[in-house]
């Protein structure tokens, strides 16, 4: 990634002084999601389930900022793991202002297979990860009466797509918690939006390679998103100056969630 | 990453553009680098906001503009055109909320609902069927609508603004799907309530007067549009088309029971 030409950056997309813990499943968003924070001034401090989605991180924010970011290792879908992100979180930080969520572990199989592991480890990592870090993160924005929190989802929270009907219930409960902890914590300050990707991929494929592919054809837009389509939006959702949106989704997906 | 927020230039036609959201939405525009055709049924304001864009150092024309005339669209895009060589951005902002007034549907006559039906979403038809094919030609573009909550939940005897808004929606939904091919996107601004009219105008009766009602407790500001219409005619939005980008302090994620209402029951054994 090149380094930022900042001097373009409109203010209200400044997030400098404040500081961001972005919790990532794994997906390769990630990285460029923790980096559009930094670029736009924040403090990043990782959370993740491994050391290689950590690292990952740690890296896209160090080679678009040069800040080192903090991290914590560990699940965090109880309530013990969700304190102990907020105890590696206190040792090196004061405030926490921004939390994002990107906690969406892929998971396709056809229905009358799945199993109760797989549906309740989905849920675990998904939904629950989700609240759990959610609700401990949320009681320190609520003593500070300010928060932004940010929930990454796929547009499969508002369509079905054939074997993928556990991870869809994963999304559509997160797109619920979004609208509820919008409502419930609204006079605290506290901002709570969606962040909605469609067909993603990180690379940087060529469009002619890509429309080989009927899914890509299909979507309004001829091609796959890229993590950074929703860098700006992000960041946006993440700042003081989004203080009137709240409890809802904003789906980037060329086109898909308008398609018949 | 975030470096294509920035306009560079870009050409941004804005109806509405003089006074109220249209006014706070040329200003942040102006402030990121847009040049701008300022359309608007009188005269004064639009030249005001003009004034204000070219004092800033950005290039600016006001174009007196009554969209329910298509001919008037025809020439607000030929003008800016003529002017600036190109159409980036249009954002159709401007609307009618006159129907706000308390009036039962059998008091609405004929003229009452062709009259806001006309400048409120044929209006954003017109102007976005004179802006697409300069921006499909180009290969690329975008058109911003400048919906309202009440183009997705119904309001008491507002017939003609709902209705509308709800229409410009799905106009919004039909043109991101038509357009993609051209490289050009549709996506909606949807508002909550954000006072912009004078406050001891008749139809403030029937308005929000504080944000009391609301999840997060307070009304928007004009301002609040800013940065989305910065967004939304950047680069930066470019994978973004069809959708609805809201601000209405959480009221639409609620709504089906008195703010505040909050049940408390434990599990059943």
């Amino acid at each position: 990634m090149a380094l930022p030409s900042r001097n373009h950056l409109p203010a209200e997309f400044s997030l400098a002084g404040q500081t961001a813990i972005v919790a990532s499943a794994g997906g390769d968003e990630s990285p460029f999601l923790a980096a559009a924070l930094a670029e736009a001034g924040a403090a990043v401090f990782a959370v993740a389930r491994r050391d290689a989605t950590a690292e990952a991180i740690a890296d896209a924010v160090t080679a678009v900022s040069g800040r080192e970011t903090g991290c914590h290792v560990g699940r965090w879908d109880t309530p013990a793991g969700s304190a102990a992100v907020l105890e590696s979180f206190a040792a090196t930080h004061a405030r926490v202002d921004i939390l994002v969520n990107d906690t969406r572990s892929f998971f396709a199989k056809p229905a009358a297979g799945i199993t109760l592991a797989e549906w309740d480890e989905l849920h675990a990592r998904n939904v629950r990860a989700t609240f759990m870090l959610s609700q401990a993160v949320g009681q320190r924005m609520l003593d500070q009466q300010y928060g932004r929190i940010v929930n990454v989802i796929s547009n499969l929270a508002e369509r079905a797509v054939i074997n993928c009907s556990a991870y869809s219930a994963t999304q559509a409960a997160v797109l619920s918690l979004t609208r509820s902890l919008a409502v419930e914590w609204g006079r605290s300050e506290i901002r709570v939006n969606a962040v909605g990707s469609g067909w993603s991929i990180a690379e940087d494929i060529p469009l002619e390679t890509q429309r080989e592919e009927l899914l890509v054809r299909y979507t309004p837009m001829r091609r796959k998103g890229h993590p950074r389509d929703l860098a700006a939006m992000l960041v946006y959702l993440c700042s003081p100056h989004c203080d009137y949106p709240s409890g809802q989704p904003v789906y980037i997906d060329g086109g898909l969630n308008a398609h018949p | 990453m975030l470096e294509n927020l920035y306009l560079d230039g870009k050409v941004v036609v804005i109806t509405g553009g003089g006074t109220g959201l249209g006014l706070e939405m040329v200003r942040a525009l102006t402030r990121s680098g847009a040049n701008l055709a300022i359309a608007g049924r009188r005269p004064g304001p639009i030249e005001a906001a003009c004034d204000e864009v070219i004092a800033a150092g950005q290039d600016a024309i006001a174009v007196p503009t009554d969209v329910s005339k298509s001919s008037d669209a025809d020439a607000l895009v030929d003008a800016a055109m003529a002017h600036f060589g190109r159409v980036d951005v249009l954002i159709n902002n401007a609307a009618m909320v006159a129907d706000n007034v308390l009036k039962p549907i059998w008091e609405i006559t004929d003229d009452d609902w062709e009259s806001a039906m006309s400048v409120n979403l044929s209006g954003a038809f017109y102007c976005a069927r004179a802006a697409a094919k300069p921006m499909a030609d180009a290969g690329k573009g975008k058109i911003i609508n400048v919906a309202s909550g009440f183009g997705l939940r119904g309001g008491r005897d507002i017939y003609m603004y709902c209705s509308s808004k709800g229409g410009v929606i799905q106009l919004t939904r039909v043109l991101s799907f038509s357009l993609a091919r051209y490289g050009v996107t549709a996506n909606s601004i949807v508002p909550g309530f954000i006072p912009t009219i004078d406050p001891g105008a008749e139809i403030n009766r029937t308005l929000p007067q504080s944000g009391d009602f609301l999840p997060t407790g307070k009304l928007g500001k004009p301002e609040d549009l800013g940065p989305i219409a910065v967004f939304l005619a950047s680069d930066a939005s470019d994978y973004m088309t069809g959708e609805m980008f809201i601000l209405d302090g959480a009221g639409l994620a609620a709504g089906i029971t008195p703010t505040g209402h909050a049940p408390v029951a434990g599990l059943e054994p």
